[in-house]
């Protein structure tokens, strides 16, 4: 027990280390997050009246971002699922960032839920009265929950592991990397579930939208791991081999392409179709009525998309500036289309065909930066930390002499 | 970092409205007309039984239409039904008259309009046309239907159109209007039906 | 919060480690201190929650409705009566109907006869003390194009001089108490619930505010309380239940409940009273004599938005022009009055 507590006390202050770039990042990262907590204080004295959220539209930007980060937490699974299946040992060495990514997406899923409620001090409800298994989103909890255990435990686990310098025992986390396999597809399908049971919303009420999840965050994480990757090996002494980056790169191609796939067959089916169901689609992409409030982001976001796509199948894109742009175009183009683009337009018309748009307000959207903040500030630490600790240089054995610790300080 | 916060750089301006201004009208249950129930003319502040003059008077010979010289302000819109003696009876003019030409008591006027509007009576009869107020459940409390005359005038009968109660003027609605959504080709409204006319008396309605 | 990452900002060259120097310890308080600061001025805010926002011990731990004891319910009941009191200076005794046995609640509204004069809108409000600012209202009558039935073709917001216009037809929409309620289903803290007469209603002090049921709902029926309710004390309805019309809280859902404070003991819903033309109907549908139980056996019925399965307890009606001859009409003299 002691050792743990010495080893989180390690844990604790590693994370302040750094050169000056390391500080400024977690500066302004900092500064992000209390601006933010500074806006959700008055969101909490006056309502979610500081939203732009109405009755018409009842969900917004929290919202849209807890359903992309959700897709963005499964991509630890697209990373595991080659190495402990098909055992291909490129990536093994960057598993534990995925997870560690997992780790820090959930706990800005649920900050986004928590600033979405309008009775956050009501939260206790949940465990007094649990709706399940009827309510999809006690699901949500269980799996958003579940998950960040399981990775939690993981990550802890072989990070602990390493600091103590022992071989981690295949008994105490192979079971749950399978089990968080799994779990990584549930969160996903279970978060497309809150949509997908609403009957009273044609927009979501389709079989494609749980599918069309799971393609776009296995593009967008592992994306998104590919770009922390480069910079984990750039700043630290972690080595992550370029044929790392291109397995990535791999999944990211076929994921893109199926993603893509899916979202022809979707706007076919609405717009070949044309029948009442059309409106919120018609909404997003051509504007209903004279309101158009959503039709550049969902146009960038297809351009994003389909650029992204087209770099990707090129072969140029096993250069890393080109797989970087693409990386990052998938990245916000996926933001685009699974936040706003999915969650709003189902509000928009109403089910009495009344049409209100939906713009954030300033405060809603320093709470989301704030969140945003939060979280890369908790991933930077947490690759912070673990880069040494898994390389040997941290070790419980070694903390003894003080000075192998500063030297790994100044590195 | 702490003064920058201390100086409260995100004010809050609540787009709230102000509470709409609903006019009392809105809210009041009082039935469009409160007609007297019984023979009662009122000229002025003196106040008259039908037959105070009528028992008087021998009925006119009902062969065509005439130009009233009395009750000018009795304006008769009511479809085909173009005879006052149709409805009012000719010898007794403090009481109505059925197909048989027998009597119907004043506060009875529902047996009248029966006389034409049958399923409207039908349905009057079981409460799916016309006021119940009161309440529900009448072994708790009393129930009131409302008459025909309560609601629609004899001699004018649809229902008085009226101004509409304020609109909805929900949070952060934006900028909404009537008549904003465009049309495509629909056969089903190619008949250009008393497009925007405020309907009612325009638009006698049969049967009812 | 990650909070304390902060102190590094302040000082710019000490990096070491050794804190047990004295220059390092200093360092660490300023630096301490400024993280401090800076949170305690993010929280600022917090300095304009008014007392009645924080939940008091007794409120945090109040239990859910169908928990609450009947001893439960008095000390409840007579806290929220005094609040209500406090706040809008208006001597009141929250009831709690019981739902009546035997009596499954249905409304019908006639569509042949709305003229959509929006009265139901306004006397709803003021039944049930919904917020005047922002407005909240339960009722949208839609104005809608004859020839359709598509809601997104209808007006929500017109303003002629005179309604009804001819070229239109009215069709008012509120909760439609749904058998199989998308909105129950969905809540993850059972904050609602359908009762035994068909009535689904919320425990305002149990929401939890996080709006699912609002996106469930496929007739746009619930509402949120985005901001603090307001309503002028002289507007305040007296006559208040737990489960329907006592004031709100910002944060949560409400939501039509049929008046169950009135309908609950006897009465006709605020909405139909106020109809002058006699379109809403309202009664037990278990009972074979009711209007609602005739209209429904003999009228033709139209149920909004049947495919999404919801099974609703409030369906629309038309009259039809003279058919059914082969009914026979009642004999006259048995419909005197009423």
């Amino acid at each position: 027990m002691k050792k743990y507590a010495t080893f989180l006390w390690d844990c604790f202050r590693l994370s302040f280390v750094g050169d000056w770039r390391y500080h400024l990042w977690m500066t302004i990262l900092t500064l992000v997050s209390l601006a933010g907590l500074n806006a959700y204080c008055h969101q909490l004295v006056h309502g979610l009246v500081a939203t732009g959220m109405t009755d018409q539209v009842s969900w917004g930007l929290y919202i849209a971002n807890f359903t992309y980060l959700v897709g963005l937490a499964a991509a630890a699974a697209m990373l595991v699922i080659p190495v402990y299946i098909y055992r291909n040992m490129h990536l093994h060495d960057v598993v534990i960032f995925g997870e560690l990514l997992a780790v820090a997406v959930i706990v800005m899923c649920l900050l986004f839920v928590m600033v979405d409620l309008g009775r956050p001090d009501r939260f206790m409800h949940l465990l007094w009265r649990f709706n399940f298994p009827i309510s999809m989103l006690t699901w949500d909890v269980i799996a958003l929950n579940g998950y960040l255990l399981l990775n939690l435990h993981i990550c802890g686990y072989l990070i602990y592991c390493a600091y103590c310098g022992r071989k981690p025992s295949p008994v105490f986390y192979v079971p749950f990397v399978f089990i968080a396999i799994v779990w990584a597809i549930s969160i996903h399908t279970v978060t497309a579930f809150l949509y997908v049971g609403l009957g009273g919303r044609p927009f979501w009420n389709s079989a494609i939208i749980a599918p069309r999840f799971l393609a776009s965050a296995f593009a967008a994480g592992p994306a998104f791991i590919i770009l922390t990757l480069q910079i984990v090996r750039r700043f630290t002494r972690h080595r992550v081999a370029d044929d790392a980056l291109l397995a990535l790169r791999r999944i990211v191609q076929v994921a893109m392409i199926i993603n893509i796939f899916l979202l022809i067959c979707e706007v076919f089916t609405e717009f070949y179709t044309d029948s009442a169901h059309v409106a919120s689609s018609q909404y997003l992409y051509f504007g209903l009525h004279g309101r158009h409030g959503l039709v550049p982001w969902i146009w960038t976001a297809i351009g994003m998309n389909l650029v992204a796509t087209l770099l990707l199948v090129l072969p140029a894109s096993r250069g890393l500036r080109v797989l970087n742009l693409a990386c990052i175009l998938a990245i916000a183009g996926i933001w685009i289309e699974k936040g706003m683009g999915l969650i709003v337009p189902a509000f928009v018309p109403t089910p009495l065909g009344e049409i209100v748009e939906y713009y954030p307000t300033v405060h809603e959207i320093v709470i989301g930066a704030g969140i945003w903040a939060f979280g890369l500030l908790l991933y930077t630490i947490f690759v912070r930390v673990s880069v040494p600790v898994l390389a040997g240089e941290l070790t419980y054995d070694k903390r003894a002499g003080r000075s192998v610790q500063m030297g790994l300080a100044k590195e | 970092m702490a003064l920058l916060l201390v100086l409260n750089p995100l004010p809050f301006h609540s787009p709230v409205a102000p509470p709409a201004q609903i006019p009392g009208w809105a809210t009041d249950t009082t039935p469009v007309r409160q007609p007297k129930m019984k023979p009662e003319y009122q000229v002025a502040l003196f106040k008259f039984e039908c037959n105070a003059c009528h028992g008087i008077i021998p009925p006119p010979a009902n062969t065509q239409v005439r130009t009233v010289t009395q009750h000018r302000e009795v304006v008769l819109k009511h479809g085909i039904n173009t005879w006052c003696l149709n409805c009012h009876h000719p010898q007794n003019r403090n009481v109505l008259v059925n197909d048989r030409g027998e009597e119907i008591p004043w506060d009875q006027p529902q047996r009248l309009c029966a006389k034409c509007h049958g399923p409207v009576y039908r349905d009057w009869l079981h409460g799916a046309h016309g006021r119940t107020n009161g309440y529900w459940d009448t072994s708790r409390g009393e129930q009131s239907r409302r008459k025909c005359i309560e609601c629609h005038d004899p001699h004018q009968p649809p229902f008085p159109p009226m101004r509409p109660a304020p609109g909805p003027e929900t949070l952060r609605m934006g900028p909404q209007g009537p008549g904003e959504h465009g049309e495509v080709h629909n056969p089903l409204r190619l008949t250009g039906y008393g497009e925007g006319v405020a309907a009612g008396y325009l638009e006698p309605e049969e049967g009812n | 919060m990650g909070d304390s990452r902060e102190q590094d900002t302040g000082s710019a060259a000490e990096r070491n480690s050794s804190e047990l120097t004295r220059r390092g310890f200093l360092s660490h308080g300023v630096v301490a201190l400024a993280g401090t600061s800076a949170v305690a001025a993010a929280l600022a805010p917090l300095a304009h929650l008014k007392r009645d926002d924080i939940p008091t011990i007794e409120e945090f731990l109040q239990k859910h409705y169908k928990e609450m004891t009947a001893e439960d319910k008095e000390r409840v009941f007579s806290r929220i009566a005094k609040a209500v009191e406090s706040r809008y200076q208006v001597r009141t005794k929250l009831a709690d109907p019981p739902p009546m046995a035997g009596v499954e609640f249905v409304y019908g509204l006639n569509l042949s006869r709305c003229i959509g004069c929006r009265k139901c809108v306004h006397a709803c409000v003021e039944e049930n003390n919904q917020s005047r600012s922002p407005e909240i209202q339960y009722i949208r009558v839609l104005e809608m194009q004859k020839g359709s039935i598509d809601v997104e073709t209808s007006d929500h917001h017109y303003d002629p001089p005179l309604v009804p216009n001819s070229a239109k037809y009215y069709m008012p929409v509120q909760c439609h108490q749904c058998a199989d309620p998308p909105c129950v289903k969905v809540c993850p803290v059972e904050a609602t619930w359908q009762e035994p007469d068909g009535i689904t209603v919320i425990d305002y002090d149990w929401c939890i505010g996080c709006r699912y049921c609002e996106a469930a709902c496929p007739y746009w029926a619930r509402r949120f309380n985005f901001a603090e309710p307001e309503i002028a004390p002289d507007q305040v309805n007296p006559n208040m239940a737990y489960l329907s019309n006592r004031p709100r809280e910002k944060g949560v859902m409400e939501k039509c409940t049929y008046c169950l404070h009135r309908t609950r003991v006897g009465r006709m819903p605020a909405c139909l009273e106020v109809c002058p033309t006699g379109s809403r109907k309202f009664g037990n549908v278990l009972d074979p004599a009711s209007e609602v139980a005739y209209i429904l056996r003999h009228k033709r019925v139209y149920v909004f938005k049947e495919d999404v399965g919801t099974i609703p307890r409030f369906f629309y009606y038309f009259d039809e022009r003279g058919s059914r001859y082969s009914e026979p009409i009642a004999p006259a003299g048995t419909g005197g009055s009423g």
